[in-house]
């Protein structure tokens, strides 16, 4: 699915990228990620593709808000149950709870259920009117710290099952290896776009490495067979338009630096000896 | 128990203070939700206008009521028939004086409402008539009906308007407070603390009522998110 939208107010926003499967839409806080997606819910002003002109309860998508949104006054299945019509809607909300393992919770009130139970009980009653595509704001937010990969994880297989394509916004980048597409977004226009590990393996700018977790960059210079950063130099495999002389950014993720003991044996890797 | 023609002000009070609650509920429900969620030039202005009986003098707003209502004022030339002295007159002047408790009332049940609920439930595809009642109403009206009873028990216990716009006319116009006021001056202090009491219980009773609702309408609150 091709996005084109455009919005003037809160926020001054012009995105055009695609959704295909899981797809995580990245950016920091305040570029617009809430906006963006409320505005393809059609419940802020803004045009573009697809369902551009449309009021909201016309255009086949699922939104999970922040909070998820639950009405607090209704059980699980009443939830549910809100955009179904007709004589079965109790059945078709139940069958619905079963789909998403919460049958046996169906007639709690949301204030009963865990963060994760609550935001299938939103994935289920998003899932009644029948959604063409997700927008799910910043899905990990509800979620206790500890469990929120696990939860997250579960939710995504339950969403890929229904088969489904959603658009997921987050501030973020360890959900990244969770999606199918990555879109970045920065002030105003997005920054790069395509397959979680192509993006992460080669940012496009040193904004996109930094939103992705890059919390090490150094201003560095390319030499044969590597790179010179403050006067060290560095062995690494260059990218193709890394020629000798050239200007670049050194980018290292914390995750790929281990400390070692200064008695242990040392590892076959580029080696320091930092104080 | 206090004598016959306290219960005939009496009567007369709750028919105006119900009367006056029931418009003041149809006319402020959507005059706050306006004030609470829209935005249009001058809303400064006319929240203030609405607020200004919580600080006038009643006397100076039952004046120009009268003035307004009188044989020789503005609505009587535009509808033919002078409201002073009369059931309408009462009513006239009860709503706009408890007008700005309602008003208080019923935006902060409007306020309080998660908008998100709102905005969610239109994207489910409902029409918006089921979202209003299925989702706002349910969660507000606790709201309303406290901001309800209160106008109830405001209009109650006015004096100074309905006494310019009404005067004292014993089963036509005389409010219980007015009765009241008229049994002191005449020095029958025993009559005076019969209905003084049974009006004191009476708002007592209406006024935990609000609290007991208000509790409800917290607990609900509380299960939001």
């Amino acid at each position: 699915m091709e996005v084109h939208y455009r919005v003037r107010r809160p926020i001054r926003l012009e995105a055009r990228f695609r959704v295909q499967g899981f797809t995580l839409l990245l950016g920091e806080s305040g570029v617009g990620k809430t906006t963006l997606l409320k505005a393809l819910a059609g419940l802020l002003p803004a045009e573009g593709t697809p369902y551009g002109g449309l009021p909201p309860e016309k255009r086949p998508i699922g939104y999970l808000p922040q909070d998820l949104a639950l009405f607090p006054h209704m059980t699980a299945w009443e939830n549910v149950a809100f955009p179904l019509h007709g004589k079965d809607a109790k059945a078709k909300a139940l069958a619905l709870l079963e789909r998403v393992g919460l049958l046996d919770h169906a007639h709690k009130r949301p204030r009963a259920l865990s963060g994760g139970q609550k935001q299938r009980v939103a994935l289920a009653r998003a899932l009644a009117r029948s959604p063409e595509v997700l927008l799910l704001d910043e899905p990990t937010s509800a979620l206790d710290p500890l469990t929120k990969d696990q939860v997250l994880a579960e939710l995504i297989a339950l969403i890929r099952q229904e088969g489904l394509p959603a658009l997921a916004v987050s501030h973020d980048p360890a959900l990244a290896g969770m999606a199918d597409w990555l879109v970045v977004l920065g002030r105003g226009r997005v920054l790069q776009e395509g397959p979680p590990d192509e993006v992460m393996a080669a940012p496009g700018s040193v904004e996109v490495a930094r939103l992705l977790g890059y919390q090490n960059l150094f201003p560095a210079r390319v030499v044969e067979g590597g790179v010179v950063v403050e006067g060290v130099f560095l062995r690494l495999p260059l990218p193709p338009w890394a020629r000798p002389g050239r200007r670049a950014w050194l980018g290292v993720r914390a995750e790929e630096v281990i400390v070692v003991r200064e008695d242990r044996p040392l590892p076959r890797k580029t080696c320091w000896r930092a104080s | 128990m206090p004598e016959p023609e306290f219960f005939l002000a009496l009567r007369l009070s709750l028919l105006v203070a119900s009367l006056s609650a029931v418009l003041l509920l149809l006319l402020g429900t959507p005059l706050a939700w306006a004030l609470a969620f829209r935005d249009f030039p001058g809303k400064a202005l006319l929240e203030a206008v609405f607020l200004l009986p919580l600080v006038l003098p009643p006397t100076v707003l039952g004046f120009y009521l009268l003035l307004f209502l009188g044989p020789e004022g503005p609505w009587t030339k535009l509808i033919g028939v002078s409201w002073a002295f009369r059931l309408e007159g009462l009513l006239f002047a009860s709503v706009l004086f408890s007008l700005p408790f309602a008003l208080t009332a019923y935006r902060e049940a409007f306020l309080s409402l998660d908008r998100d609920l709102l905005e969610v439930a239109r994207t489910l595809g409902v029409p918006r008539r089921k979202a209003y009642a299925r989702v706002v109403f349910p969660l507000v009206w606790p709201g309303l009906l406290s901001g309800t009873l209160l106008a109830f028990a405001h209009t109650l216990g006015e004096f100074g308007v309905v006494l310019m716009v009404g005067g004292s006319i014993p089963g036509k116009t005389q409010m219980v407070s007015i009765y009241l006021y008229d049994l002191v001056q005449a020095l029958r202090f025993a009559e005076a603390a019969k209905a003084s009491s049974f009006l004191l219980l009476l708002s007592l009773l209406i006024l935990v009522s609000v609290r007991l609702l208000e509790g409800r309408w917290r607990a609900w609150r509380s299960t939001t998110g």
